[in-house]
């Protein structure tokens, strides 16, 4: 019977608009249980959590990482994107096709990332204009891609990039990865983006219901494309950074990729059935996973191990994540 | 009827149940007797949905009992409460769109042969046909098809069918006309007095009171969770039931003489801010023309399906319209754009407000924002200072009963929730404000805030269009009037010449149903 | 309404045959492969022998039986992305149970434990689904994970060559002078379109996916159902391997690696809607063929050796081929709702 009164209103901005209450309480059990495993993982064998060693391993990790933050938002609008695996192989065959065709190497990268961009902005007319489930659209291009990277390649290996290329893989500014500060900046805008921004607010009320949503002058069909554009994007960038690394291009890199960075996201709380999720949650994610599996294959040298651990995280997290949420919330 | 007083089909005795920490049901009992129409009365939030889940099986009360012909019911078991003769039409029918009529009819109870492992659909058919005819509708639908083609009553005809399949003693109807014609509602209505006649017990659950005098036996009135009365209905008055269900004498808006304050003239020297000319889109509506003056409300009668939402969802932007043009303000619309319809200031307000209108999931406050987030940002961030103090203005002025603008849009009642929907476009300020059943399934009390804030809205200058199938609401609120019929517009009311009587002699085609048909194809 | 008739042109009513066959998914499917059929065979005469009809359809029979199963699940409304990595669990399984260098099981009892493990994993796909209300989505992308890596751990880089010959004959043996695995597929498919169509239990899998709050109204557990659905794909998978592993001479740990794509990919382009309530069996056999005789078309059509890369963006491009011809014939307007 109250109307509430004005001084009643003190909503810390989204924190409060959201739920109500501490809602950082998934990126704390995440926080504490990739301390717990780095606890472990230095007692079994302090050289794993070295700082020299920790730097290493993580050239494996930024391009999960970067693929992530366009993927969380895509999540939290309730769709889905599988086909990132196939825009890297695509972008990266590009990339090396072109140089082989004896183009500069800056023209190609550019080339790669039009291909990315153009890939995903062909997912984002299925998406929002063609209205057809992001699941069916990018299982279909998951396919496409990789089947068209292997055909303009006939899936051949594609490598001698000039030494000033891989310096964007594998160099360093002042001991830091290249590779890890476009994923610091990309995160940080990301964040920022999702917690701050109409645009980031939109994406939550889409995900919850994308007519209502409309019905109040959002465009909703244009987020979305603009989304699955940006994945493609994301997706070059990532190709750029691996074919940099590995000084090959070829019709199978990122295979299987969009599994674990789908299951970064879902780990890092975004949930599948949209409308909720942060970055925060997903670097989180994104750390627990590249951490179990680095320490995985590194204390048990078991490689098969990896994915048995990594499949059962994901169920075992998103199984205690309901058990925790009350029932009758659909 | 008075003898059966005697014997008591169904008594529930003492139930409370309870969500969390609010108590939806406290104590409450009631009885049923055979071949009654009962109507259950009450404010939205009174504890009538949950009474119903009560009786249907779907939930489990935390304490009391419901017994049935003096056995008790074993309560929260679907199965137990359909073997017990109760079966429930939901307010949005229950109903497997992809599923044909007959399957939905005998869905989780079908007849088999060979043993048991297969369908009997030979069965299926006749006994379906058997029960159309019994409701006397026996040709009206092909029961194979998917029912998801099939209009709302014929989907409730259906759900009566399910209901009959399988010797139904007690039928809960939901808000059943909600989204009925009037001549569908007549049909109803004798469909009703049909199974009263064989003995069938009818809960009836209506906010239209209007049916409640004209249907039933008995009202048992619910508020905040608790039984306040159960009368005879004949012994008591609208004005008498209306105060057991707020508790208190309320001006009424559905009587149209305590409305003085509403009744103003027409403002011919306003310029139309609303054009609408020659809008056809031909699936549903054609040569549609009229204008709206700034400050003006024009309500828009007619039956479900004669076009009334579809006009609205055009000017809208939501569909695109074959031919003809909507003009806002002098400027002509491109359509088939929501967006630029927000842009110029034009308004919606969805009939389904629970899938078109809110976030439900979101709180409040976001929702009260969501449709004017770009102003509320300092460089491109949303500033929490200016959001803040949007919704503190615009919740008082709307009287909004939320526990704090943080709590989810769901949590709130149907009325409250209705008057997010207005407030997230107060805060934009339309010039254009169309409302599409703004009241349905409203209680008293919103209904009398939502149409106060329309009407202080309209004498802001804002030109409103007021679709509703609630006619006295239109009568009540209306400046003028357009009748739609089989997707034309059958006519114009002024404030003064219309009534109830007038507005059904245009909106139903009389007798000659050729024209209302064509038209629609 | 038959005013209609009245004002159009036959040209117009002509297209409106067109868009009303289109709407049902398994006519435009048919169509394209009746096409495809045509055009290969005025390119190469040679594609019209029943020995590559019957190659196209062994090598489409494990897509065609686990899609039964896949049908099902999605028509409640859930998916399995997990068949894949089953299959090979299982092939692994079956070949070290049967196998002499490993546990060397009579061939029945060899199959039956197979049988049942991928019954149980079915199972437990369907438990975590239901009782543990993880989204299925998750559910079987951490089986797709987790499954390939038990399989790597129990071949650990090895080959299985000796198949008993007792296990070969499901892959290779034929009767009246058809192979096994077609005649499994038949039975299969045939039980599966009476379970769809003329049982109680096939109308309850459609009801819980055309809405899951009414199947709870009418009495219906949509749990059990859902569970029942999850158990019948992982036994199919199961079948799916007895019939088609035994063909290949080695069986390793990468068996069934993007099998699950094959078959979710042929569920949908055969017209079942990703969010439940609809599909049908025969849609899945046809997009089953439509996407396994794309690999032997390019042979046929004499491109040259680099044809058979472009074999999945092929297979991809049916799909959107498939859902944009969906979205021509939709009826306009009102559908801003809903997904395909």
């Amino acid at each position: 019977m109250t109307d509430a009164p004005a001084a009643d209103l003190s909503l810390t901005p989204r924190q409060k608009i959201f739920e109500g209450g501490f809602p950082y309480w998934h990126e704390v059990v995440l926080a504490l249980l990739l301390a717990a495993l780095m606890a472990v993982a230095g007692y079994l064998d302090p050289r794993f959590v070295q700082p020299s060693r920790q730097l290493m391993l993580s050239t494996h990790v930024w391009e999960l990482a970067l693929l992530a933050l366009p993927m969380t938002f895509i999540i939290v609008t309730g769709g889905i994107d599988l086909s990132v695996g196939s825009m890297i192989a695509l972008s990266g065959v590009v990339l090396g096709l072109s140089h082989e065709a004896g183009m500069n190497i800056w023209l190609c990268c550019a080339l790669a990332i039009l291909t990315g961009t153009a890939a995903g902005a062909l997912n984002g007319v299925f998406v929002s204009f063609v209205r057809v489930h992001p699941l069916i659209v990018t299982l279909a291009t998951l396919s496409a891609y990789r089947g068209i990277a292997e055909g303009i390649s006939s899936g051949r290996p594609l490598s001698g990039f000039p030494e000033n290329f891989a310096w964007l893989g594998r160099g360093d500014i002042a001991g830091v990865p290249v590779a890890a500060i476009i994923f610091v900046v990309a995160a940080i805008v990301a964040g920022v983006v999702l917690w701050k921004t109409p645009f980031g607010r939109s994406l939550y009320a889409m995900g919850y219901n994308e007519t209502a949503t409309r019905f109040s002058g959002i465009r909703t069909r244009k987020i979305k494309f603009i989304l699955y554009a940006m994945s493609g994007v994301a997706a070059a960038v990532a190709a750029i950074l691996l074919v940099g690394r590995r000084n090959t291009a070829k019709a199978d890199i990122g295979a299987q990729m969009e599994l674990d960075v789908i299951t970064a996201v879902v780990l890092g709380g975004t949930s599948i059935f949209g409308g909720r999720g942060r970055i925060l949650g997903t670097v989180l994610g994104v750390l627990l996973i590249h951490e179990t599996k680095e320490f995985v294959s590194w204390y048990f040298q078991n490689d098969p191990l990896i994915p048995l651990v990594v499949g059962a995280l994901l169920i075992v997290a998103v199984l205690i994540n309901s058990a925790l949420t009350p029932r009758g919330r659909e | 009827m008075p003898d059966a007083l005697e014997q008591i089909f169904i008594e529930v005795r003492d139930i409370s149940k309870a969500y969390g920490g609010v108590q939806a049901l406290s104590g409450v009992s009631m009885t049923i007797v055979p071949g009654e129409v009962h109507a259950l009365c009450g404010e939205n939030g009174a504890g009538k949905s949950t009474l119903i889940k009560v009786l249907s099986g779907s939930v489990t009360p935390d304490a009391g009992a419901v017994l049935v012909n003096r056995t008790p019911l074993r309560v929260g078991d679907v199965a137990a409460s359909e073997r017990a003769g109760i079966a429930v039409i939901h307010q949005e029918s229950v109903a497997f769109p992809h599923l044909s009529a007959f399957d939905n009819i005998f869905v989780g109870r079908e007849p088999r042969k060979l043993g048991g492992l297969m369908l009997d659909r030979a069965r299926m058919c006749r006994e379906t046909r058997a029960l159309l005819e019994r409701l006397g509708e026996a040709d009206a639908f092909d029961p194979a098809a998917p029912v998801g083609g099939l209009s709302v009553a014929q989907r409730q005809m259906v759900g009566m069918a399910r209901a009959l399949s399988h010797d139904c003693r007690l039928l809960i109807m939901d808000e059943p006309t909600a989204s009925l014609s009037e001549r569908e509602t007549r049909v109803l209505f004798n469909l009703i007095r049909q199974l009263k006649q064989s003995g069938v017990s009818i809960l009836y659950v209506s906010h239209r009171l209007d049916e409640v005098f004209a249907l039933s036996d008995r009202v048992t009135v619910f508020r905040d969770g608790k039984f306040v009365a159960t009368h005879v209905t004949r012994e008591i008055d609208k004005e008498k039931l209306i105060q057991l269900m707020v508790g208190r004498e309320l001006i009424s808006t559905d009587a149209r003489l305590s409305d003085t304050s509403f009744s103003r003239g027409v403002h011919p020297a306003r310029p139309p801010l609303l054009e609408v000319r020659n809008l056809t889109r031909a699936s549903a509506f054609r040569d549609v023309s009229f204008d709206v003056r700034a400050g003006e409300i024009v309500g828009v009668a007619g039956l479900v399906g004669a076009g009334r939402s579809e006009v609205a969802r055009v000017i809208f932007g939501v569909d695109r319209a074959d031919s003809g043009e909507v003009i806002v303000d002098g400027k002509r619309l491109a359509g088939g754009s929501v967006r630029e319809a927000i842009e110029r200031e034009v308004a919606l307000v969805p009939e389904d407000r629970q899938h078109l209108g809110l976030v439900l999931q979101l709180a409040v406050a976001a929702n009260l924002t969501l449709a004017k987030l770009n102003s509320l940002t300092t460089l491109g961030l949303i500033s929490s200072r200016k959001e803040r103090a949007l919704v503190a203005e615009l919740m008082k002025s709307l009287h909004v009963k939320a526990a704090s603008p943080a709590v989810a849009a769901q949590t709130l009642s149907g009325g409250n929730q209705q008057k997010l929907v207005v407030g997230k476009w107060l805060a934009s300020r339309p010039r254009v404000l169309i409302l599409d059943e703004p009241t349905r399934g409203v209680d008293v009390a919103a209904k009398a805030d939502v149409h106060r804030l329309v009407r202080e809205l309209a004498d802001q200058g804002m030109a409103t269009l007021l679709i509703s199938s609630d006619l006295p609401e239109v009568l009540a609120m209306s400046d003028r009037i357009l009748v739609m019929r089989g997707g034309r517009i059958a006519g114009e009311l002024s404030r003064d010449e219309a009534t109830q009587e007038k507005v059904l002699a245009l909106a139903i085609p009389g007798g000659s149903e050729t024209a209302g048909a064509g038209a629609a194809a | 309404m038959t005013t209609l008739a009245r004002t159009e042109s036959p040209g117009i009513a002509i297209l409106g045959l067109l868009k009303q066959l289109a709407r049902q998914r398994e006519w435009s499917v048919a169509a394209l492969i009746a096409l495809t059929i045509v055009i290969v065979a005025i390119v190469n005469r040679d594609f019209l022998s029943l020995d590559v009809a019957r190659n196209i359809l062994v090598a489409a029979a494990p897509a065609a039986i686990v899609g039964c199963g896949l049908t099902f699940v999605i028509v409640t409304g859930e998916i399995d992305i997990s068949v894949g990595s089953l299959m090979g669990l299982c092939a692994v399984a079956m070949g070290q149970l049967a196998s002499p260098s490993y546990a060397n099981l009579p061939v029945p009892a060899a199959i039956g434990l197979m049988l049942l493990l991928a019954t149980s994993v079915g199972f437990l796909n369907g438990l975590l689904v239901t009782v543990g209300r993880v989204p299925s989505i998750i559910v079987t992308l951490g089986m797709l994970t987790a499954l390939r890596g038990a399989t790597e751990l129990l071949m650990n880089g090895r080959w299985i060559t000796d198949l008993s010959p007792g296990l070969r004959f499901f892959g290779t043996g034929t009767f009246l002078r058809v192979p096994i695995s077609l005649w499994t597929t038949g039975v299969v498919v045939m039980a599966s379109i009476v379970l769809a169509r003329d049982t109680p239990l096939g109308r309850r899998i459609y009801a819980v996916g055309s809405s899951p709050s009414a199947a709870r109204l009418a009495g219906l557990s949509p749990n059990r159902i859902k569970l029942f659905a999850f158990t019948l794909t992982g036994f199919l998978v199961g079948v799916a391997t007895l019939v088609s592993v035994p063909q290949l001479s080695t069986i390793e740990s990468g068996i069934g690696a993007g099998f699950e794509l094959v078959v979710v990919t042929a569920v949908v382009v055969g017209g079942t809607s990703i969010s439940g309530g609809k599909g049908a069996i025969i849609g899945t056999l046809l997009g089953v063929i439509l996407l396994g005789m794309v690999r032997t078309v390019l042979i046929f059509l004499k491109l040259g050796p680099a044809a058979t890369y472009w074999e999945r963006a092929i297979q991809g491009g049916f799909i959107l081929l498939a859902v944009l011809i969906d979205h021509l014939s939709r009826p306009r307007g009102r559908g801003e709702e809903e997904h395909a």
